[in-house]
């Protein structure tokens, strides 16, 4: 059910309490957790944080745990899909889901009791209404045996006995037109799926409620958003009218400054509303290095061809930049250049057709020397969190989680060092992917597969670095081909993922539109696809959760010629909300503009071309 | 020279870390111990031979000697009262059991009853400082129980003052179950955090297994 009132039915239930966090592995997530916990501090909430980040890990966690707890609070992970089926719990265990994810499961939107949902109704969530789905299991048996009626004319009885017959195959048909009606229903909704409020601004919604909000919080709140916005989970509109919301929050906490005699010190966080440029840590790097690995530049420009590499030096001349400049830090660059860079940029770069140069965003200044753009502070945490240093996935999340306080800004420079290695690596891996002709074209969908011994392929295993690599080289393919027909048609992208396992990871996007709304079909793709071909496949990740689904034979082996470990197809799943392992090669519909599975080397060519025969 | 194994017990003290307690050096202080006798001897056959046959010479040899031996008394005593003093800090950093470690490091244990004073003052006894220690943490744990009406005060808890009740840790390996007032427990697995009343936390923190964060 979903939760009306915020602080009444959820924070004042769990302040008395001790509650167990599942926190999803993305950076909106963490920045939820973070505002959440200082919430927790603030009120003595006794409380175990859980780092999770797929549905093997939290079913393990949770039968680790639940003995001990009885309030479960999950963020990012869980509302789309039956939580009462996968986890098991006990009578009186309690969930409140605050999760982007959607479309919410129905089974836990009309769950009255034990699943509490965190999401703030005006999302269009178009949940279908109760009596399409569920009935009540009214008695069939409408006790037709009258036939022990006593005295009663065998002429009537058999009248009686037919009309029976005739009531009963009337009831018959209008359940089983009732049934088709909830399977269109139920596919419709949970056929593509989105993202809804990011959970770090619900976070942020309910310390304003209670008052209790600082601009630590509020920042957390920004650089959720803006995650979304990077990973483009929301559509152009929504990012926009969220940045609105969070604008009025910046100007409320910041009007104190304006006053001089209460003038803040140097050291406290000033957030400002900033309409700046759409450069990847450009304040952080060089000019050049900034417009080399920015996909949206690079995709426009096609750096990777030398004719791109021209327009990039007429580009710059056309700013007025000289080209020393531009190579060194941005720091260091004249301030005279520096001063009315934003506009200058953006008048050239709407002659050279990327029109959308600015982007309105946020920024954080502490002390004198540290000021970042909230798309900085998203890059960073990201790679921290998927930076394949460090050994195992949750103390990845742990230097993440600690790189969004202020005391840690150690970590996050060195987290904006990762980032920028990752974003070239992204860059050069593209390049060569276009430059070799990599991504062809099977039919319905173009495919590419990274090979095992492409250098920096480490830097792909894990799946928001995959997808962002997958999105941006759609971006680059559609800016740079020529064929019509190609421009809209979406790719899946595999990577190896293990190489002792010998599995692959699988990322479907869908075309690249101007005005996408930005939802997913490949999960219900992969699943299909998967489940036609019995490949090995794992949804492990929470977006494919959609499809997860227990299959419990084990499939033998497929021969496999040519087994290239590079492609993990993200299948489609269009199983509404069944739990379960499913050992299908198909995508799950992320809820993000691409879904992702992993699959075993071996049955990647079949499901691919499973997969094909789906789409055409 | 005279005195030298004396400061070689010194030295090796002053040499050890703030807070550590290396081994009981039984054998030097034995060594120290057969010196002063016999200086001691050769002292009062001096003394004796110079009272006798007022051999005023003599005189300045048993001055010396009798400097060298209140040397080493003083180098043995101050041996003997810095140990006595880490161990009295062992207690108040590492509670009222002992790692095995550090018990191996002191000297036998003698169960003495004598008085607590007396075992302070007079080293040369070799009463055990394992008995020392029981005793003082006996009297620890008499004074705390007097303290703070029924129930004890337990002094050695807050060491510095709180900031506040609970604290946010993260646990650095996997232990287990910990059992928190109430009654119910938490799972200490690694790289998971939690927010527990610090009191609690604070033994965990010195064994390594929680870290505090600070935000």
């Amino acid at each position: 059910m979903f939760v009306s009132d915020f602080r009444k039915e959820f924070y004042e239930v769990v302040q008395s309490q001790r509650v167990l966090l599942f926190v999803a592995s993305d950076v909106d997530a963490l920045c939820a957790c973070k505002i959440l916990q200082a919430l927790f501090q603030c009120d003595h909430v006794q409380y175990t944080l859980v780092p999770v980040s797929g549905w093997q890990e939290l079913e393990t966690a949770f039968l680790e745990h639940k003995e001990q707890f009885r309030y479960f609070i999950l963020i990012n992970c869980g509302s789309n899909v039956d939580l009462l089926d996968i986890l098991q719990p006990d009578e009186e265990a309690v969930f409140f889901v605050c999760d982007t994810h959607r479309p919410v499961n129905v089974v836990n939107v009309y769950s009255d009791t034990q699943i509490r949902l965190l999401i703030k109704q005006d999302d269009d969530l178009e949940v279908p209404a109760y009596e399409d789905i569920f009935r009540d299991e009214e008695e069939d048996e409408e006790h037709s045996g009258n036939e022990g009626d006593e005295g009663s004319e065998p002429s009537e009885k058999r009248t009686r006995l037919e009309e029976e017959i005739a009531a009963q195959t009337l009831k018959r048909r209008q359940r089983r037109e009732w049934e088709a009606r909830r399977r269109d229903v139920l596919f419709d909704y949970e056929q593509y799926e989105y993202h809804g409020t990011s959970a770090a601004m619900v976070m942020f919604d309910l310390a304003w409620l209670m008052s209790k909000d600082l601009s630590d919080m509020l920042w957390w709140a920004i650089v959720g958003l803006t995650d979304q916005w990077v990973q483009d989970k929301i559509t152009q509109v929504k990012y926009v009218t969220d940045v609105g919301v969070l604008q009025r929050h910046v100007s409320r906490h910041s009007h104190r400054r304006e006053d001089e005699a209460h003038a803040l010190s140097v050291d406290c966080a000033r957030i400002s509303f900033e309409y700046d440029l759409r450069l990847a840590l450009y304040q952080h790097w060089s000019l050049h290095d900034s417009l080399c690995n920015t996909c949206y530049t690079a995709a426009r420009l096609q750096l990777w061809s030398l004719h791109g590499q021209k327009r990039l030096q007429e580009f710059l001349a056309d700013v007025g930049l000289p080209l020393k400049q531009v190579k060194q830090k941005f720091q260091s660059m004249d301030v005279s250049l520096k001063e009315n860079l934003r506009e200058m940029i953006e008048e050239s770069a709407n002659k050279f057709g990327m029109k959308d140069m600015r982007v309105q965003t946020f920024s954080v200044h502490f002390g004198f020397k540290h000021k970042f753009l909230a798309s900085d502070v998203v890059f960073a945490t990201m790679s921290l969190m998927e930076s394949p240093e460090h050994g195992s996935g949750t103390d990845s999340f742990t230097q993440a989680l600690d790189s969004l306080s202020r005391g840690n800004l150690d970590k996050l420079y060195h987290g904006l060092e990762l980032a920028k290695r990752q974003l070239r690596a992204t860059q050069q891996t593209i390049a060569s992917c276009l430059c070799t002709n990599l991504v062809v074209s099977q039919g319905p969908f173009l495919y590419c597969a990274l090979m095992e011994g492409t250098p920096d392929v480490a830097l792909f295993s894990k799946p928001a670095s995959l997808s962002l690599l997958s999105r941006h080289l759609l971006k680059s393919f559609v800016c740079s081909t020529k064929n019509r027909r190609c421009k809209l048609l979406p790719l899946v992208m595999a990577a190896p993922l293990s190489a002792e396992q010998g599995t692959v990871t699988m990322v479907g996007i869908p075309p690249e539109t101007d005005s996408s709304d930005r939802k997913n079909f490949f999960g219900r793709a992969f699943e299909k696809a998967a489940e036609g071909t019995n490949s090995r496949a794992l949804h492990n990740h929470f977006d494919l959760s959609a499809s997860w689904r227990r299959s419990p034979q084990q499939q033998p082996p497929p021969p496999i010629s040519d087994l290239r470990p590079e492609v993990v197809l993200a299948g489609w799943q269009d199983t509404p909300a069944s739990p379960g392992w499913g050992l299908q090669g198909g995508a799950a519909w992320l809820p993000h503009a691409q879904a992702v599975i992993e699959l075993k080397a071996e049955d990647r060519s079949k499901f691919l071309d499973a997969l094909v025969t789906l789409l055409s | 020279m005279f005195c030298e194994k004396a400061m070689e017990l010194v030295r090796e003290l002053h040499r050890a870390a703030e807070g550590r307690l290396p081994a009981f050096n039984e054998d030097g202080l034995r060594q120290v111990l057969e010196e002063m006798k016999a200086l001691y001897e050769q002292n009062q056959s001096d003394v004796n031979e110079a009272k006798s046959s007022g051999r005023g010479d003599l005189i300045p040899t048993i001055k010396f000697r009798h400097c060298s031996l209140l040397r080493n008394q003083r180098c043995t005593v101050a041996y003997l009262y810095d140990r006595l003093l880490r161990i009295r800090a062992l207690r108040w950093e590492y509670g009222s059991v002992l790692p095995s470690a550090l018990r191996f490091h002191m000297s036998a244990e003698e169960y003495n009853s004598e008085c607590q004073d007396s075992a302070f003052l007079c080293p040369e006894s070799h009463s055990g400082k394992m008995d020392w220690f029981n005793r003082y943490k006996k009297s620890l744990a008499t004074y705390m129980r007097s303290l703070g009406g029924d129930e004890g005060l337990d002094i050695t808890q807050d060491m510095k003052p709180p900031k506040s009740l609970y604290i946010e840790v993260r646990c650095l390996k996997d232990y287990g179950e910990f059992e928190v007032e109430d009654g119910t427990s938490v799972l200490l697995k690694k790289n998971s955090q939690h927010f527990l009343p610090r009191w609690k936390c604070e033994q965990l923190i010195r064994q390594g297994i929680l870290e505090h964060v600070l935000s």
